[in-house]
């Protein structure tokens, strides 16, 4: 099991790279040199609610502002990468051992906390643990706690009910390891690339830690605000109040894309925004229903209206910024005739009325659902829209509706969304799938001995998705981030990537 | 125009009335006091009301969709969700009194929240009130006074218009003309350290834009007050004795009409207070706006009916203040 090593490598190509293309964008600016320099103190905007302020790393983050002030505070076992998607940080390196159902994750040398003790397995067991117990297997799918254990001072080994190929993945910006026997995180003592200076209401100042394992930090602080809205983020930076707004979205994208002292960051594959059609019972149980309306859609139109054109047409599998993601998968596109042709012959309804249930969760949700049901008239299909209060939908409508749309933030793993959604023993199940060969490879990918087979079980999952999923994932929604000229080496990654400002630094 | 003149004149009616109903001074405001207290607590208890018949569940927002049945019963438990809604109300209101409001659905003590984030909301409406007492009194002492000068005919149409114009076109425009396209003031509110403004100047726009709408309205009210009260006998006996403009003005006009602008003052602080929840999100102002919508949204009766007591306490002191000084206005003529 030699892959952890060269995964370690491969994240060491990709971090060159993205200091490569750093340097290229810094040529253009008025610095010239395009060598990152040390210093300054980066202001960055991130949205968060007052009443959701959460300082506990083990708790839902739900605000954005919590949860970077937190990733940068603390290091968590693994993060996002873009090829693999798994990059190391506090483990350096991880095996999978001959037991399969046992991975062993081994500490970055020399890793620290704060107050200068050394990072040992025994501080990383006791947070593991403490997450399984506070988030419950969704977040460490182990059993119980006791399958979390200590292998040596810099080790630990997590044995899985199963074998688990994806355990890697799912503890990425998840595990944050704090000192054995913490509970009070006012004061926290992390082992992150920045040390807390102040914190109040969900804005914080950090400074950087000159000691951290994975070199120091370029940049000498950073100033984090909390901000409500997207638009008076957007107002922020554009005024020039803060250097970068993290996740502020497509229209202020597009507002900050004619100005000059501005950088338009897009950040491919960040959310997905799918319609959901039940495939156990109902109206859209037959799979040519299903196809008829993936047919309809006129995915082009959605990108560019939704997305207000930041954004990219995607293929009805989840999952698209895997690396196993299958390209070969003939692009679905508007199909008019056949789409009716495939509702006769499945014998559908078109005298009904379909409600579509959607909620004002992910931004353009609510305008994914209406241009669908506006184009779905065009196959004789008549959706009404009805949009819930977000607290409402969770209550009612998730997991049971025949037709509603979803929202994801992790893209990057097709086997992340068979295992959440789609495999029938999910709890959340969001089209009622139950497919005996999708279930098949998605445990033989789970217990894949190696990359090849591991590569071609993937595909099986997306064959099967594409061909009779619930899923209609008609495109993929960037994460537009907007920052001052002058900050280089920002993050690129969809999803949490975002939250990954160790490499940024200021061109003066 | 005529609108403003006659609520001014049933205004003055009412004060009248008021006034000679009551004999003593320490009755009337007992008296004033307990009907606004118990109007307080019927919103309060309309408040549980209305977010317990709000659909979804409070322990689902804060955990979040991962959350199993299981721990959303638990939660529900431990925060007393589960018990009926008089008992909720009952328990919330006896720590109100005793200064103990609780924790939000998530743990967060409510008065903490309270402490970090009222003050800043009461310096943004304070603010704003101060500016439109002094527009009110400035706008429209020159409009009754000099009716046909060039900024009379200004004011006329001016505060009509902005009476109509909601708080975030207003913020809306103010960011556009006076940040994003002259630079001249930040364009949101930066925090420091302690949660203040980072720098006074953040704090311009959203009094400007908060007050304008509210000094549209004062304006009209002060203007035709005034305008009543130099009709009185003895103001225009004044005028014909040659007294100066200046001294008839403020020795017998002004007590006059002061408690109409006083009362319709006093009644803006609730509009300001509303249109600083919208003011704050547009500039990123750390207040209770942002608390008020995240406690709707998550279904926190707890959290709202505080926030809601909080405003309606300062509400109820300033009226009561209007009141006082209506009284103290008409006591030698009740």
């Amino acid at each position: 099991m030699t892959f952890s090593r060269r995964q370690f490598i491969s994240a060491g190509l990709g971090t060159t790279a993205l200091i490569a293309l750093a340097a290229c964008s810094s040529s253009e600016s008025s610095d010239g040199s395009g060598n990152p320099s040390s210093g300054g103190t980066l202001r960055v905007g991130a949205l968060g609610q007052p009443s959701k302020i959460e300082r506990d790393p083990h708790q839902t983050l739900s605000n954005d502002s919590d949860f970077l002030i937190t990733s940068l505070v603390y290091d968590a076992l693994t993060v996002p990468g873009e090829n693999p998607n798994v990059a190391p940080r506090l483990a350096s390196e991880w095996t999978q051992l001959e037991d399969l159902r046992k991975w062993k994750f081994t500490l970055a040398e020399g890793a620290t906390f704060h107050d200068g003790t050394p990072v040992t397995s025994e501080d990383a067991v006791w947070s593991l643990r403490r997450l399984r117990e506070i988030a419950g297997e969704t977040k460490v799918p182990v059993a119980s706690v006791e399958d979390i254990v200590s292998d040596g001072p810099s080790a630990v080994v997590i044995t899985t009910a199963a074998p688990n190929r994806e355990l890697p993945l799912l503890l990425r910006l998840m595990t944050f390891v704090v000192k054995k026997d913490t509970t009070d995180f006012t004061t926290p003592v992390g082992t992150g690339p920045f040390k807390l200076e102040s914190y109040r209401d969900g804005n914080a100042r950090l400074v950087r830690n000159e000691n951290w394992h994975g070199g120091t930090p370029l940049l000498e602080a950073i100033e984090v605000t909390r901000f409500d809205s997207t638009t008076a983020m957007a107002n922020a930076v554009i005024a020039q109040q803060i250097d970068l707004a993290s996740n502020v979205g497509a229209v202020a994208g597009r507002t900050a894309d004619g100005r000059d002292n501005l950088t338009v960051v897009r950040r491919p594959n960040d959310v997905v925004i799918p319609i959901v059609m039940r495939t156990s019972d109902g109206p859209f149980a037959d799979p040519r229903v299903r196809e008829a309306l993936r047919l309809a859609v006129d995915r082009d139109a959605m990108v560019k209206q939704v997305t207000s054109g930041y954004g990219t047409v995607a293929n009805d599998v989840l999952g698209t910024g895997d690396p196993t993601y299958d390209w070969s998968l003939k692009q679905r596109s508007r199909d008019i005739e056949k789409a009716k042709q495939l509702l006769r012959e499945a014998g559908f309804d078109t005298g009904q009325t379909y409600t579509l249930f959607t909620k004002e969760e992910a931004a353009g949700e609510v305008d994914s659902a209406k241009l669908f049901s506006t184009q779905a008239r065009d196959i004789g299909v008549t959706i009404d829209v009805v949009t819930q209060d977000a607290n409402v939908f969770y209550d009612e409508t998730w997991l049971k509706a025949p037709l509603y749309t979803a929202n994801w933030g992790t893209n990057d793993s097709v086997i992340f969304f068979a295992s959440k959604v789609m495999y029938s023993g999910t709890k959340w199940n969001e089209s009622g799938f139950r497919d005996p060969e999708f279930d098949a490879a998605y445990l033989e990918a789970l217990a894949a001995p190696d990359d090849d087979t591991y590569a071609k079980a993937s595909r099986t999952l997306q064959e099967i998705e594409y061909a009779r999923g619930g899923y209609l994932v008609w495109g993929m929604a960037d994460g537009v981030d907007v920052a001052s000229s002058k900050v280089q080496g920002l993050p690129q990654l969809g999803g949490y990537g975002r939250v990954q400002l160790e490499k940024t630094w200021l061109s003066s | 125009m005529s609108e403003s003149t006659t609520t001014a004149t049933s205004a003055a009616t009412v004060v009248a009335a008021d006034a000679r109903r009551f004999t003593t001074f320490g009755t009337r405001v007992s008296v004033v006091l307990a009907q606004r207290v118990s109007i307080l607590v019927l919103v309060l208890v309309l408040v549980f009301v209305a977010i317990d018949l709000l659909p979804g569940s409070a322990a689902r927002a804060a955990l979040g969709r991962d959350a199993t049945e299981e721990q959303i019963s638990a939660a529900e438990q431990s925060l007393g969700l589960d018990r009926a809604l008089p008992v909720r109300f009952l328990i919330w209101f006896k720590g109100l009194l005793t200064g103990d409001l609780g924790t939000t659905v998530r743990g967060t003590p409510i008065t903490e929240i309270l402490a970090s984030t009222f003050p800043s909301t009461l310096l943004l409406g304070g603010l704003a009130l101060a500016l439109t007492t002094m527009a009110a009194l400035l706008g429209g002492a020159l409009w009754a006074l000099r009716p046909r000068s060039a900024g009379a005919r200004v004011l006329s149409p001016a505060t009509t218009m902005v009476i109509a114009v909601p708080e975030f076109v207003i913020a809306t425009l103010l960011v556009l003309a006076f940040s994003l396209g002259t630079g001249w003031f930040p364009a949101v509110t930066i925090t420091d350290s302690a949660g203040g403004p980072l720098d006074s100047s953040m704090l311009v726009l959203p009094v400007i834009a908060l007050a304008i709408p509210q000094s549209g309205w004062n304006i009209r009210v002060t203007r035709a007050a005034l305008h009543e009260a130099a009709q009185a006998p003895h103001v225009l006996a004044a005028v014909l004795d040659g007294l100066p403009h200046r001294h008839v003005l403020l020795r017998h006009i002004l007590p006059i009409a002061l408690p109409t602008i006083a009362t319709s003052l006093a009644t803006s602080v609730g509009m300001l207070l509303g249109g600083a929840l919208v003011v704050e999100t547009i500039f990123n102002y750390p207040g209770i706006g942002s608390v008020l919508s995240g406690s709707v949204a998550d279904r926190d009766a707890a959290l709202v009916a505080s926030v809601v007591a909080l405003t309606g306490a300062a509400i109820t002191c300033v009226l009561l203040a209007a009141d006082l000084l209506r009284a103290w206005s008409v006591r030698g003529r009740a």
